[in-house]
């Protein structure tokens, strides 16, 4: 994992559109706990936004009553959370112990030697973005990647080239 | 907490109170388990394992000891192969992205992680991949510098935070090896308190900015003292150390363990009110501005006295409790009148709801024990006809409200004694300079009517004389703080049953005041 401390600024002040101040006014009832609030909340600006700015996280700060600081660690915490515009195609490879093992790096040295992409980055043509994450849950078939949300399990340096191959081949 | 319990540390018996967790209920008995995130003040996290020890009852058979309750028949085993390995393994765990640079850092000589290492681990690092690089000199705000890579994340600055500022300014962000305690950007820490977090930090990672580099803590001479920075009266460990050809001066103010009155921390105002300590101190006798020799003033003062038909003494709200009572008895003495009027010292709106105080006074409530009049009215009434002022570190003639009492002054001989420069002292007639709270010994009441007693923590190159000691030279018939108590237990109730050497550390709260 890298360091996901340094956020990026929007430029512009964040508020949830119609539809998900909708959805957040739905959920507030459902949290007696309101620091429980951050994470849906959170959810709510990157669907709304693609990703999650500095500016946002203020919004979520005020709009749950937490601490600034307890936004930021939750936001850091989970990878799933975009701090940086992502690319059409979000990549995760997994960091932790059996993928690791599993030589998880040839995979991320692959990215960057052939797309120079490296983790917490975009390409430059905006095509993919990589994040290595914690546990994925598949430790039997490590190492693992997960491409928008897709499992891809035994991966070797092969089969990652035949994936970014078919994904690359989409139109734009 | 009276009820007390029987458990076996070791294999040895120990009594120790009901229900505290292990690490408290053991140091009461001297037992040291060694912990890092565990703070009686914001209670158990179970974060860092360092605490972790055996209990042989059927129960898992590894605890952490800040979440366990001390209970009857325990066998707690400190010692085993099983916890010395689980030590070292968290020391070498610690120590992988440490940076090590301990010649360099503050905290070394009472770093937790320097003594744990060096009492439990003392292993060579294993590790031949290369560390994770975080942030260095990050200004957190408040004074605090921060240093991401000493950090041991056991989170006791971010639970002051929220728990006892409630400002939560500090958070853990990322996750695994590149967690940090961070700010969120733009929001630095903004209260009064802050300073406490360089404090409650186990190791180097939290600096004060006022500190950072100044001293090694090793030189320090550490001596109780009470902070006189508002009527609260903290608790504080004055920490002090005199450089080879330099000054005996004060480094820095710790916060020091009272329940009666401060808990684990002070503010930061008080903090820091050790520089008035250091700087702006009156050193040299004056008699109409010129330099004169001790001897020379005293002598100067006897001759005022002696003509003086009316005189006036105002005293200091922030002298001791035995030093009013020696201005009292001088007074009697000399068919002097005595004002303790002091406005000045109060910042209306400045005090909450915690330590700080709108009274910036450290011993009110001792003149109105002592019986001295602290109205304006008096002061008023005594300037009217006062052909002679002495004032004992007070001045009330300066502020902006108190300007008529000032335009009283014009024409009545003034004499200051004064432990700093100020436009009113320095232009007394005559100006003697006194010890300041940190030079001598006494005794103080807070705004909870809490005694304590403090001792002499400086000692400077050319000590100027105490005010008891000052005013007994120039007749006054208290002669040393045993003749003050001697006085004070006879003539003044509430004291009556105080015997001054048995206030013990942490004060007494006086009945009937």
């Amino acid at each position: 994992m890298s360091d996901r401390s340094q956020l990026l600024d929007a430029g512009r002040p964040f508020a949830f559109d119609e539809t998900r101040e909708a959805e957040f006014t739905r959920l507030e009832p459902r949290y007696p706990e309101r620091d429980s609030l951050i994470m849906p909340a959170l959810w709510l600006v990157q669907e709304q936004q693609g990703w999650i700015s500095r500016e946002a996280m203020e919004y979520v700060a005020e709009r749950t009553g937490a601490y600034h600081a307890q936004v930021f660690e939750l936001a850091t915490f989970y990878t799933m959370y975009h701090l940086r515009p992502p690319g059409k195609h979000h990549i995760c490879i997994c960091r932790t112990l059996s993928c690791y093992l599993r030589e998880k790096q040839l995979l991320v040295d692959w990215l960057a030697a052939n797309l120079d992409l490296v983790p917490g980055a975009v390409t430059e043509d905006g095509r993919f973005s990589l994040e290595e994450v914690e546990c994925l849950g598949h430790c039997g078939s490590a190492p693992v990647v997960q491409v928008d949300g897709v499992f891809y399990e035994d991966m070797d340096e092969e089969k990652l080239g035949a994936l970014i191959e078919d994904l690359r081949s989409e139109a734009i | 907490m009276s009820e007390k319990v029987t458990l076996s540390v070791n294999g040895h018996e120990v009594r120790v109170a009901a229900g505290a967790n292990l690490i408290d209920a053991l140091e009461a008995v001297g037992i040291d388990i060694p912990h890092f995130c565990y703070h009686p003040a914001l209670g158990a996290d179970g974060n860092c394992r360092m605490c972790l020890v055996e209990i042989e009852d059927g129960r898992p058979p590894i605890v952490p000891a800040c979440k366990t309750p001390a209970a009857e028949g325990m066998k707690v085993v400190l010692e085993s192969e099983k916890i010395k390995k689980i030590q070292r393994d968290i020391l070498e765990m610690e120590l992988i992205n440490h940076p090590v640079d301990c010649p360099v850092c503050d905290q070394a000589g009472e770093c937790t992680l320097q003594d744990y290492y060096m009492k439990f681990d003392l292993g060579d690092s294993r590790m031949d991949v290369a560390q994770v690089k975080k942030d260095k000199r990050l200004d957190f705000g408040g004074g605090v510098v921060h240093d991401q890579e000493r950090c041991v994340l056991c989170g006791r600055c971010v639970r002051f935070t929220r728990q006892i500022t409630k400002t939560g300014e500090l958070g853990i962000v990322n996750r695994a090896d590149q967690a940090r305690v961070a700010i969120f950007p733009g929001k630095p820490l903004n209260n009064r308190y802050a300073l406490n977090v360089v404090e409650l930090c186990p190791v180097g990672a939290m600096t004060s900015r006022d500190f950072r580099f100044k001293q090694r803590v090793w030189f320090l001479k550490k001596t109780p003292g009470v902070c006189h920075g508002c009527a609260t009266g903290c608790s504080i460990t004055i920490d002090h150390h005199r450089e080879k050809y330099k000054d005996a001066r004060i480094y820095r103010y710790r916060a020091r363990h009272n329940p009666l009155i401060n808990g684990y921390f002070i503010c930061d105002d008080g903090r820091l009110s050790y520089h008035l300590e250091n700087e702006n101190r009156l050193e040299t006798p004056l008699v109409k501005g010129v330099p004169v020799t001790p001897t020379e003033a005293l002598d100067a003062v006897r001759t005022h006295l002696g003509q003086a038909k009316y005189p006036l003494v105002v005293v200091s709200p922030d002298c001791s409790l035995e030093q009013l009572y020696a201005a009292q008895m001088f007074c009697l003495e000399h068919g002097a009148k005595v004002s303790g009027y002091s406005a000045a010292a109060i910042v209306a709106g400045d005090g909450d709801d915690y330590l700080i105080k709108d009274d910036k006074a450290a011993n009110r409530p001792s003149l109105n024990l002592l019986g001295i009049d602290t109205s304006r009215e008096y002061l008023r009434e005594a300037l009217g006809h006062a052909d002679l002022v002495i004032t004992l570190n007070n001045d009330p003639f300066t502020d902006g409200a108190d300007a008529d009492l000032s335009e009283m002054m014009k024409g009545i001989t003034t004499i200051a004694c004064a432990t700093h420069h100020c436009e009113f002292f320095d232009n007394a007639d005559i100006v003697l300079p006194i010890a300041s709270y940190s030079e001598y010994a006494g005794s103080v009441i807070n705004s909870d009517g809490v005694l304590q007693r403090f001792g002499r923590a400086v000692v400077k190159n050319r000590p100027v004389p105490e005010l008891l000691e000052l005013l007994h030279a120039l007749g006054g018939p208290v002669a040393d703080m045993g003749a003050a108590w001697a006085g004070m237990r006879t003539a003044v109730a509430p004291l009556g049953a105080v015997d001054p050497d048995k206030i013990g550390e942490h004060g007494m709260r006086l009945e009937g005041l």
